[in-house]
């Protein structure tokens, strides 16, 4: 539960540290950032554009800390659609008074629908104009999740609300703020916390071209796949369900950037390809987008 | 003279739902449903590979990913002609069941009893559970903080009648703490043959990639171990408590008192039996469930056309300017009727039909105990009864599905894609009756329409000016006070709402 006391703070930030690859002695930093943020300094505003709130729920898989931990001790989550007690004009209010008061790190899940903005509204307002309203009053802009970061599977071929990404969105209207991408579809629970304390108590993150953090998006699948041995001895599955390395049923883990293999989902339980499923390639910009890469190849002749 | 009051947005429900109510001497005398998010799911599917569907589909929403899933790899199973292995439908099952476990704990503790508990009862715990004292002393540093709003995510929130009852509301406080861990301990439980949570790696027609081993049936049963006692000994106990402190929630958000359910968890490979049967009940008569029926009317949603059509000739054209519109949900009708889908009428039609036998000593258990006809069941708390209720006889099943599970036989079937076929992928998603229509032409999807939980739930009017169920609901709820309508948020709640779903 809640961390209150310095001891647990403390605990709390080697853990974090950890997970950020940081050496031990950044842990009091990274303790104290922790601390700062329970006590309402550094709040949260969580807005969901065209989303399916899977990366809300993915948060919430957060293992350590846990879900309880990370509300009350480690994020003042000012205002969340999914979480906020609060709803109607109480939850805009919240919102909107949040917004003139500035401070602080505004989270964006989903994509922004730049061609039909009558295709997500939220309190009367479409939410392309709303994100821009926020985004003023920001410290940094986080996007999380594919959708958030480059557009995902709302901007994929055929695209009919004109989707597109957070960074594409804010930079087409001249919006200079720290932006970081955490792409994912979901984003991995601890790529959203660890970015989020190294912003508060490190600065942004060392980030790739595409804004991703390196220390989650710094190395390939393939480069860490636990098949690898399987695709040097050329030993591919066939079939679902097969031995093998996967990439003869489309695995893109050769071009996508992610430690899914290493740091395993939900709490180091399984990952996409340790459940004999080729990755789809969700952390990359191109995710989905268009339809002659399927995601599946079976039996491919190769 | 009535008054219109707008609750835009929605919270703690998925997605972006508004609704707008009229009310007169305290009174809602009618009410708007209003879907405010579009994404063009099945217009992007179009002319895609057919296998990318499972995946697409289940982007359609993160809080039953695995339902979509399901529906799309069920039509795909028909349009292949895939006979599956025991174990593949097992370890469907299996996984699905941990996505509904997951769906219910969160939608009851997370997202709904905010509406009944008094959280703020936090101040004025004595006892000596760590837990307990640190959300209260994280509380009270809170109020000693310059943030503009201290507590947040739990406060501020509608004035309202909250639970009275103080030691209750510790109790509902804990739980909800520790149901944040549950919700988390059951999608790793699904993660153990889905390969990850949210959005699932595994599920694909034929089967389930991940194997079998006495090492993941361990591990599933002793999470999952976790899970029943938290249901029979939080979740069950917490909503009947709940239940006794707001009796006449069982009065308040009938609805339209027609249900409909098409089955879900299969029983067999051989036959289409189920652990949930489908029907439909309308007018009290129970009847078999056609997928014939079925219909959708855009009339008052932003798209073009205006026919009644059914999913195997549906098209979705937006027009977001289209006078007369409202909302981005269409209006799903069976037969011409409104009906409402959910656990509510999955346990209705299992009641009815006795089947599965656990159901009905649990329901009339339930309603002895509270002294209420099954009538009262279709009610605001109804809902939460009968969704309680299915959580805790779908992990008791799951803990005899995982027990028949057989270690190194095989979980999928190999299988070839036709040039042109049609499948149709029928199964309940944890907020109701779920439904794909794949069209394969020349080796790619055609046309694909799927008809949604919440689109049944929340649908709009249709041509004949007929209110969708959450619509129907909402009229006759009390307003106590204009400015915090917190009985309506209530009703709607009850239904567990999810937008990214209904609009997709």
């Amino acid at each position: 539960m809640t961390v209150c006391t310095r001891r647990e703070f403390m605990k709390a930030g080697a853990r974090l540290a950890a997970l950020l690859c940081l050496s031990p002695a950044a842990a009091p930093k990274v303790a104290e950032a922790l601390s700062q943020l329970s006590q309402g300094n550094a709040p949260l505003l969580w807005l969901q554009a065209q989303s399916c709130s899977g990366c809300s729920v993915s948060l919430l898989n957060s293992d350590h800390p846990t879900p309880a931990d990370l509300l009350t001790g480690y994020i003042s989550l000012v205002f969340h659609s999914t979480l906020s007690t609060a709803t109607g004009h109480v939850s805009m209010e919240v919102l909107n008074t949040s917004i003139a008061q500035g401070g602080y790190i505004l989270v964006v899940e989903g994509s922004v629908p730049l061609k039909m903005p009558e295709a997500c509204v939220v309190g009367g307002e479409p939410v392309t104009t709303q994100i821009l309203r926020a985004a003023q009053g920001a410290t940094a802009i986080v996007a999380v999740g594919t959708c958030a970061a480059s557009g995902g599977i709302p901007a994929a071929e055929n695209n009919p609300t004109g989707a597109i990404g957070v960074p594409e969105f804010l930079e087409s209207n001249q919006i200079a703020k720290p932006i970081i991408s955490i792409p994912g579809c979901p984003a991995h629970p601890d790529w959203i916390v660890g970015t989020l304390v190294h912003v508060l108590e490190f600065g942004i993150p060392e980030l790739d071209d595409q804004y991703r953090p390196r220390v989650f998006y710094g190395r390939r699948i393939h480069d860490q796949c636990p098949r690898f041995a399987d695709y040097e001895r050329e030993k591919f599955a066939r079939n679902y369900g097969d031995e093998g390395c996967l990439f003869k049923l489309g695995c893109v883990g050769p071009t996508t950037h992610a430690d899914c293999t290493t740091r395993l989902w939900n709490a180091g339980t399984n990952c996409c390809i340790n459940a004999g499923a080729p990755c789809i390639g969700c952390t990359s910009k191109d995710f989905a987008r268009e339809a002659k890469f399927a995601f599946y190849r079976m039996n491919e002749k190769m | 003279m009535s008054k219109g009051i707008v609750i835009d947005p929605i919270t703690r429900i998925e997605g972006h739902l508004s609704i707008s109510i009229d009310v007169a001497s305290h009174q809602i005398v009618q009410a708007h449903s209003k879907g405010e998010m579009f994404r063009g799911f099945e217009v992007i599917l179009k002319g895609r590979n057919p296998l990318d569907a499972q995946q697409i589909t289940q982007r359609i929403c993160g809080v039953c990913p695995v339902s979509h899933g399901m529906a799309s790899i069920l039509a795909q199973d028909q349009a292949y002609g895939i006979h599956l292995p025991e174990n593949g439908r097992l370890l469907r099952n299996l996984i699905l069941g941990a996505n509904y476990i997951q769906s219910h704990i969160i939608h009851f503790y997370h997202l709904a009893a905010l509406d009944f508990v008094d959280i703020a009862a936090i101040a004025q715990y004595q006892g000596q559970d760590p837990a307990l004292q640190d959300l209260k002393s994280w509380l009270r540093a809170q109020g000693k903080t310059q943030a503009l709003y201290p507590a947040a995510p739990f406060l501020p929130r509608y004035e309202g009648a909250y639970l009275q009852d103080t030691e209750l509301n510790l109790i509902a406080i804990r739980h909800y703490l520790e149901a944040l861990e549950m919700r988390a301990l059951a999608q790793k439980m699904g993660a153990l043959f889905s390969g990850k949570m949210p959005h699932v790696a595994s599920l694909v027609p034929g089967g389930v990639t991940e194997k079998v081993t006495a090492q993941n049936i361990g591990a599933y049963r002793s999470m999952l171990h976790k899970l029943r006692a938290f249901i029979d000994h939080h979740y069950l106990p917490d909503v009947v408590a709940v239940a006794k402190a707001f009796p006449d929630y069982f009065r308040i958000g009938r609805g339209p008192a027609n249900f409909m359910a098409y089955g879900v968890f299969p029983e067999s490979n051989q036959d289409d039996r189920r652990l949930f049967p489908s029907g439909v009940l309308i007018n009290g008569q129970l009847g078999d469930f056609d997928p014939m029926l079925i219909t959708e009317d855009p009339t008052h949603a932003f798209y073009q056309g205006a026919d009644e059509l059914a999913p195997t000739r549906g098209e979705t054209k937006p027009w977001p300017k289209k006078e007369g519109a409202y909302t981005w949900l269409k209006a799903p009708r069976y037969g011409g009727q409104v009906v409402e889908v959910g656990p509510l009428a999955r346990m209705l039609v299992a009641y009815h039909r006795d089947q599965p036998a656990s159901v009905r000593p649990l329901i009339d258990r339930l309603l002895g105990e509270l002294n209420l006809t099954t009538g009262d069941l279709m009610s605001t708390m109804g809902r939460h009864a009968a969704r309680a209720l299915e959580c805790k006889v779908v992990a008791d099943r799951c803990a005899e599905w995982v027990d028949a599970l057989r270690p190194g036989e095989p979980s999928c079937s190999a299988f070839t894609i036709p040039a042109k076929a049609v499948g149709v992928g029928i199964t309940e998603a944890p907020r109701g009756a779920l439904g794909h229509w794949l069209e394969i032409d020349n080796g790619k999807v055609d046309r694909y329409q799927c008809v949604v939980p919440t689109t049944w739930n929340c649908s709009p009017r249709d041509r004949r000016d007929q209110p969708g169920a959450v619509e129907q609901a909402l009229v006759g709820t009390p307003i106590a006070d204009e400015k915090n309508p917190i009985e309506a948020t209530r009703v709607v709640r009850s239904f567990d709402p999810c937008i990214a779903c209904a609009v997709h």
